[in-house]
């Protein structure tokens, strides 16, 4: 049974992670109604910025500067604020759809920056030997997953603890006010422009946080990591969760990648072997299946939005 | 209702994490797990593939299995995500307890499944596809990532060496801006100037477009004598036909890729007779033909496709090396796969009738050399195979073997470029 406790712990890791873009999009998305669809530009920079920072250096890069695991970290926070911002400063005024768009190709654009930028990024090849933080401290892979899963769960209780904070003061209900009605925002004297930048940046930072544990964990960082897939993923997570409630982003990051690698193990038990190359099909039609399902019995989210706002609301 | 899912979850929960068998405990049969992207952007020609690593399971069954016991072969798809890869293959290595593994095909996928999963957990992975350089060369895989296509450096020199004993000059480079492409361009770059050509121009391209009407007048603008053209079919005839619209030379060297007569259709044969290219010279032999006649037989369809020949081979390697490994064990089987083309052993090919003779052999304790679908299997000090070099031509639209590189001139070539 070990093997089953260790194969759980190292799928909590990636659900952690995963959950981690879950709350930031759910930021966007879930208090102040910013389409991100450019969810993957911002991870992939806090997950270059992060392997950048963090591995040895090597005569043919740029970059390596084989910092500290912890300097990564806040590196790749303020790596993808950066990015954000100024994404943010061009195209935070537009609205729903076009919003989607542009970050969309901005994306895009970051994917296509690091497949072709070889003396920084690696290019196609990718970044190999990406310390991984005290892995030679673990003589096994169960010994660092289950470290690094402590140190998820503590990054992670971290996040969720602040947005809370957060999200129940005065700043978070302006962000719902501007989700509801902008133009009502706007007329009680709140700069709607400014509000819906800080929760851009804000959640986009977050993403950029999960690409640095990502990579801190996999040790290996390439451009096929950051393919539009991942973005369609997140936003699963956000909506089966519950958009709206930060618990729902979390829960959503386990049911969505839990029906993602279940389905892996059902079809590769339930199909025989001789068709085994047809399992993947039947796969990514019973994800398909499982998403319709649930927004249509779950309609809200699994856990929908709370509607109390203010800490001070029930006294 | 909510309980009813709550149910339902703890059931499929339970039913995932069940091992499959209720014998998992005892030793049969051998498991050995393979991730590959069956859907995605690689599906359709995966597909292939997959068949291929389930053909050689069967023979591995046929001609008596591992110890003793039968393979059993769990492959799950990958869909070209690193992340839905990753999760796969640390399934099989956890829950499932796989021996040895196979996979995959985009390196993007290789690399994080070699540094977080069978590294680390010491299981032996072969892959049939992933080029990309660093993953045998860095360390980090700790000797236990096998691969059984000769890596671009093998080609990329050959070609060099061609292109050098053609006198050709001012050579403009255009080449698909992935791993493979490159890794070809570097190894170009490092080799052609040593064996007396020049490169004028380096221009990356990205497939599936329309037109590459920008690159090549990029490529044109540094007057280049010659072209080495590194891509895959599709795109390199909209490319040849561009550059020769717009007055490029008839002087091309091409890649593996193109050897096929879409290519050269799609181009127009007379436009191409001073054109040549290169391949893996391993892809001819009786142990090739029997392959490709097993592969047909089974599938009613021919064995022609990348990735067919060496993910048959890296199955057939894992399945002596665990016959020759003293145990089970990551470590045993590493060092076994390096003895499944020992010096002096006895050849052993392709097909049930051959793997029984290698068993035979490997029980009576003596050497034997695996000669597979792609030919000899010896894995360098990398866990890269080499292999003799094979340059094409193009005459009046067919394409014709020129002459071969041996394996002791390719290893005189590494000398003289390695320094």
């Amino acid at each position: 049974m070990i093997g089953v406790f260790s194969y759980l712990v190292f799928f909590a890791c990636i659900v952690l992670i995963l959950g981690v873009m879950a709350l930031g999009l759910n930021l966007q998305w879930g208090y102040t109604g910013l389409f991100n669809a450019g969810i993957v530009g911002f991870y992939a920079i806090g997950a270059y910025a992060h392997a950048i920072l963090v591995t040895a250096p090597r005569p043919d890069l740029i970059g390596n500067f084989g910092l500290p695991w912890i300097v990564g970290i806040v590196g790749a926070m303020a790596a993808s604020a950066l990015a954000a911002w100024i994404v943010g400063l061009a195209t935070i005024r537009l609205r729903g759809d076009y919003l989607a768009i542009a970050t969309f190709g901005i994306a895009t654009t970051i994917q296509l920056v690091t497949l072709n930028w070889d003396g920084l990024t690696g290019g196609a090849q990718g970044l190999p030997a990406i310390p991984r933080p005290l892995s030679a401290w673990f003589g096994s892979p169960l010994g660092f997953n289950l470290f690094y899963l402590g140190l998820l769960i503590a990054v992670v209780g971290l996040v969720y603890w602040a947005l809370e904070r957060i999200l129940r003061s005065p700043w978070g209900r302006v962000l719902k006010a501007i989700r509801e009605d902008e133009t009502a925002a706007i007329a009680l004297g709140k700069s709607a422009r400014r509000f819906r930048l800080e929760a851009f940046v804000l959640g986009s930072t977050l993403m950029g946080l999960a690409g640095a544990l990502y990579v801190g964990f996999i040790g290996f960082v390439s451009p096929f990591d950051f393919l539009p897939i991942l973005t369609f993923q997140i936003w699963a997570m956000v909506i089966v969760g519950g958009s709206g409630n930060n618990k729902g982003a979390l829960l959503g990051a386990l049911v969505i990648w839990g029906i993602w690698a279940a389905s892996g193990v059902l079809i590769a038990k339930l199909v025989p072997p001789a068709y085994a190359a047809q399992g993947g099909a039947v796969q990514v039609i019973l994800i398909g299946l499982l998403l319709v399902a649930s927004l249509l019995f779950r309609p809200r989210g699994l856990i929908g939005e709370v509607p109390v706002v203010s800490r001070h609301a029930d006294d | 209702m909510r309980k009813w899912i709550a149910l339902s979850a703890v059931l499929v929960a339970a039913a995932v994490l069940a091992p499959s068998d209720a014998a998992a405990q005892a030793s049969c049969p051998v498991k050995i797990g393979g991730v590959l992207p069956l859907t995605g952007s690689m599906g359709p020609i995966t597909k292939k593939i997959a068949e291929s690593a389930q053909l050689a399971v069967e023979h591995i069954n046929a001609g008596g299995g591992v110890k003793g016991c039968p393979v059993q072969f769990i492959l799950r798809d990958d869909q070209g995500q690193p992340t839905v890869g990753v999760d796969a293959a640390k399934y099989l290595v956890e829950v499932e307890r796989v021996q040895a593994f196979t996979g995959t095909i985009s390196s993007g996928v290789t690399g994080p499944i070699i540094s977080s999963i069978t590294a680390p957990s010491k299981v032996v992975q072969i892959s049939c596809c992933s080029t990309a350089t660093p993953f045998t060369l860095d360390g980090r895989s700790q000797g236990y990532f096998f691969r059984t296509l000769p890596t671009s450096k093998t080609q990329a020199v050959a070609t060099a060496s061609e292109m050098a004993r053609r006198g050709l000059k001012r050579t403009a480079i255009i080449y698909v801006n992935t791993d493979f492409g490159q890794d070809m361009t570097r190894f170009v770059k490092l080799a052609l100037p040593k064996l007396g050509g020049d490169i004028v121009a380096e221009v990356p391209y990205t497939d599936n477009q329309p037109s590459y009407r920008a690159e090549v007048t990029k490529a044109l603008a540094e007057k280049p004598e010659s072209l080495l053209l590194i891509g895959f079919p599709k795109d390199a005839v909209t490319i040849v036909r561009e550059w020769l619209s717009l007055g490029g030379t008839q002087k091309i060297a091409l890649n593996n890729s193109m050897r096929v007569k879409d290519f050269v259709d799609g181009v127009g044969g007379r436009f191409l007779n001073e054109s040549f290219g290169m391949d893996n010279a391993q892809v001819a032999g009786p142990t090739v033909d029997a392959f490709n006649k097993a592969f047909e037989d089974k599938y009613k369809y021919d064995s022609k496709g990348p990735g067919v020949h060496t993910q048959y081979d890296a199955m057939m390697v894992l399945g002596l090396a665990m016959n020759i490994a003293k145990d089970l064990t990551g470590p045993s089987i590493k060092d076994a796969v390096r003895q499944v083309h020992a010096a002096g052993g006895a050849t052993v090919g392709t097909g049930p009738e051959e793997y029984k003779k290698a068993l035979e052999l490997i029980k009576a304790g003596k050497p034997i050399k695996y000669h597979g679908a792609t030919g000899p299997i010896e894995f360098d000090a990398n866990g890269d195979v080499t292999g003799p070099a094979l340059v094409w031509k193009i005459v009046n639209g067919e394409i014709v073997t020129d002459h071969v590189i041996s394996i002791d001139q390719m290893q005189a070539l590494f000398k003289k470029i390695d320094g």
